[in-house]
């Protein structure tokens, strides 16, 4: 732990100017247990508390079914905790809003509509007119590269191209907090790193809260202010790494940062101690 | 490429005229009176459909089916919506279903005769049930089978859960609801003509069993084969507006390259 720079060691004039931030979301000593088929109790999540400044860039990085997407799911007031509270802007969340829009890692797309008509479908749900919903709507889909395949039903679209339809639906509708489950898992590097680029300018431009799922070390530390490292399943909090990284950040510019690669090699390093000292069940 | 479009076409036709061969074929090997060959039979249907009161009475066949079908439509496929989704009304309605499922409905048409008399009320309530079951079955296989993080979408972007019932679960449905339409579409067929054939008054079911009571079995055939064709109608007609209905759910058919 001590190997990691504290915000101390950052030069502070790198940091973005920001007011004192307001939590945007609180979990506190959230965990969750499953009933599984075999009639046992599984627990996916224990003991979780996590607060998310409004604007902030937070990334959960954890290894597959450490309770990554059960935790978002939380949030999102899709799932209720069975211990702990979870809260959006000091109101404890007790069901999904439009505030809080989820990108899911299974792209859950309307197979009925186009991809113009996914991509309205949240601001004509919320009374935006159609003619205005249908020109915003065409400018995000251009912004994730599928200009020309507006009129496309999601059965005619690839994986990639389909997590790219889900990510536009959901900024369609401009919630406050975007909760992303792995959005870029399934794209080409290319893709990806396009993608990335977009969502950090549209994440400068109007500092969204952003949670974000993902297995990539690289993408987490490239994306965030703050990386939440899980341990393995139940996921329990291991570590959380402030990234004091300048921005707006450039890819290359990072790539030959020393500070950059620290970051990486100490949460790789974090994780394969974890893996040495990991009790066998 | 245009002689397979030709051949496409032409197989139904061609399926049909085999059948009428056979058919045609068997009657002259059997020589029995009362089946008539497939010749006979066809000449007889021009009197039929020529005959105003004949028509009449395969006109009130169609409207009590129409009539019969549309309201089973209209009640089973919010019903089996609901039980897909809630666990609560499926418990409820799934034994109450599976008691009338096995009972053939034609079956039930002496005990609503005797609530609800000959006419067409008793006819329609059995077209009504025939049709129901398969409904409400598709209806509920298919909510029930709706992905969860569709809906949890819908209700991110605010829908509520009744606008989620008619604008998520309802057309995420739609193909499996359509299929069980269909089905239904063949039994109101099915329990029309047997409703006739017990309660007999009027319609086409009349015709066919009263030209049997009178031993006019060129008639009889003359009426299987205009209910047959109805039945092909209908169901062909059916799936033009399903095709189209669902056309993004349908896996294309392209005919591989590698065969043409
Ligand atoms: N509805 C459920 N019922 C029972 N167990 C569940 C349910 N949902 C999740 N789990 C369990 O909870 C654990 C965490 O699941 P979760 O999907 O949150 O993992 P994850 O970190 O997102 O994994 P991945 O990176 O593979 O997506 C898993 O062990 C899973 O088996
Ligand atoms: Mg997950």
């Amino acid at each position: 732990m001590t190997a990691l720079p504290s915000r101390s060691n950052i030069q502070t004039e790198l940091k973005p100017a920001r007011k004192p931030a307001a939590a945007m979301i609180e979990i506190d000593h959230v965990s969750q247990t499953f009933k599984t088929s075999g009639r046992q109790n599984h627990l996916a999540l224990s003991d979780i508390s996590l607060t998310i400044e409004d604007g902030a860039f937070v990334s959960i990085l954890g290894p597959s079914g450490c309770g990554k997407s059960t935790l978002l799911y939380i949030v999102g007031g899709f799932v209720n905790p069975t211990q702990g509270l979870a809260k959006v802007r000091g109101k404890a969340i007790t069901g999904p809003g439009p505030d809080r829009g989820p990108v899911f890692q299974e792209f859950a797309l309307f197979p009925w509509k186009s991809v113009l008509g996914n991509v309205m479908y949240g601001p004509r749900q919320q009374g935006v007119r159609p003619a205005e919903a249908e020109a915003q709507s065409r400018a995000l889909i251009e912004m994730v590269g599928l200009k020309g395949f507006e009129d496309f039903y999601p059965k005619e679209l690839s994986g990639g191209m389909k997590q790219r339809v889900a990510l536009a639906r959901t900024l369609a509708y401009h919630p406050a907090v975007l909760l992303m489950d792995e959005p870029f898992g399934a794209l080409d590097a290319h893709t990806r790193t396009r993608l990335q680029n977009d969502l950090l300018n549209i994440w400068e431009r109007d500092r969204k809260t952003v949670l974000f799922v993902t297995h990539s070390v690289e993408e987490a530390v490239f994306l965030s202010d703050k990386v939440v490292m899980l341990t393995r399943s139940p996921g329990r909090i291991r570590q959380i790494v402030d990234i004091d990284l300048p921005r707006p950040r450039r890819r290359t510019e990072l790539l030959l940062d020393p500070r950059y690669q620290k970051y990486l090699v100490d949460i790789e390093r974090m994780f394969d101690d974890a893996d040495e000292n990991e009790l066998r069940p | 490429m245009m002689t397979r479009a030709l051949l496409a076409r032409a197989t139904p036709v061609l399926a049909c005229l085999g059948l009428l061969a056979v058919w045609q074929a068997a009657s002259l090997v059997l020589n029995n009176d009362s089946f008539p060959t497939a010749i006979e039979a066809i000449r007889a249907i021009p009197s039929i459909l020529g005959d105003k009161e004949a028509l009449i009475n395969i006109l009130a066949s169609l409207r009590r089916m129409a009539i019969g079908f549309g309201v089973a439509v209209a009640m089973s496929i919010p019903l089996g919506l609901m039980m897909g989704r809630s666990r609560t009304v499926a418990s409820f309605f799934n034994p109450l279903l599976m008691v009338i499922y096995p009972v053939p409905k034609a079956a039930l048409m002496p005990i609503i005769m005797l609530w609800l008399g000959v006419g067409d009320i008793a006819k329609m309530l059995v077209i009504f049930l025939g049709v129901s079951l398969p409904v409400i079955y598709h209806s509920f296989a298919g909510a029930k089978a709706v992905e969860e993080k569709m809906l949890w979408s819908g209700a991110a972007m605010g829908l509520s859960s009744a606008q989620r019932m008619t604008r998520i679960v309802l057309p995420a449905a739609l193909p499996e609801i359509l299929t069980g339409c269909r089905t239904g579409l063949v039994l109101a067929l099915i329990t029309m003509i047997t409703s006739e054939m017990i309660a007999r008054q009027s319609g086409a079911g009349n015709i066919l069993f009263n030209a049997l009571d009178m031993g006019q079995y060129d008639t009889v055939f003359a009426m299987i084969i205009i209910v047959g064709a109805m039945g092909i109608g209908l169901d062909a007609l059916f799936e033009r507006m399903r095709a189209r209905l669902v056309k993004w759910s349908e896996p294309q058919f392209d005919i591989p390259v590698s065969f043409s």
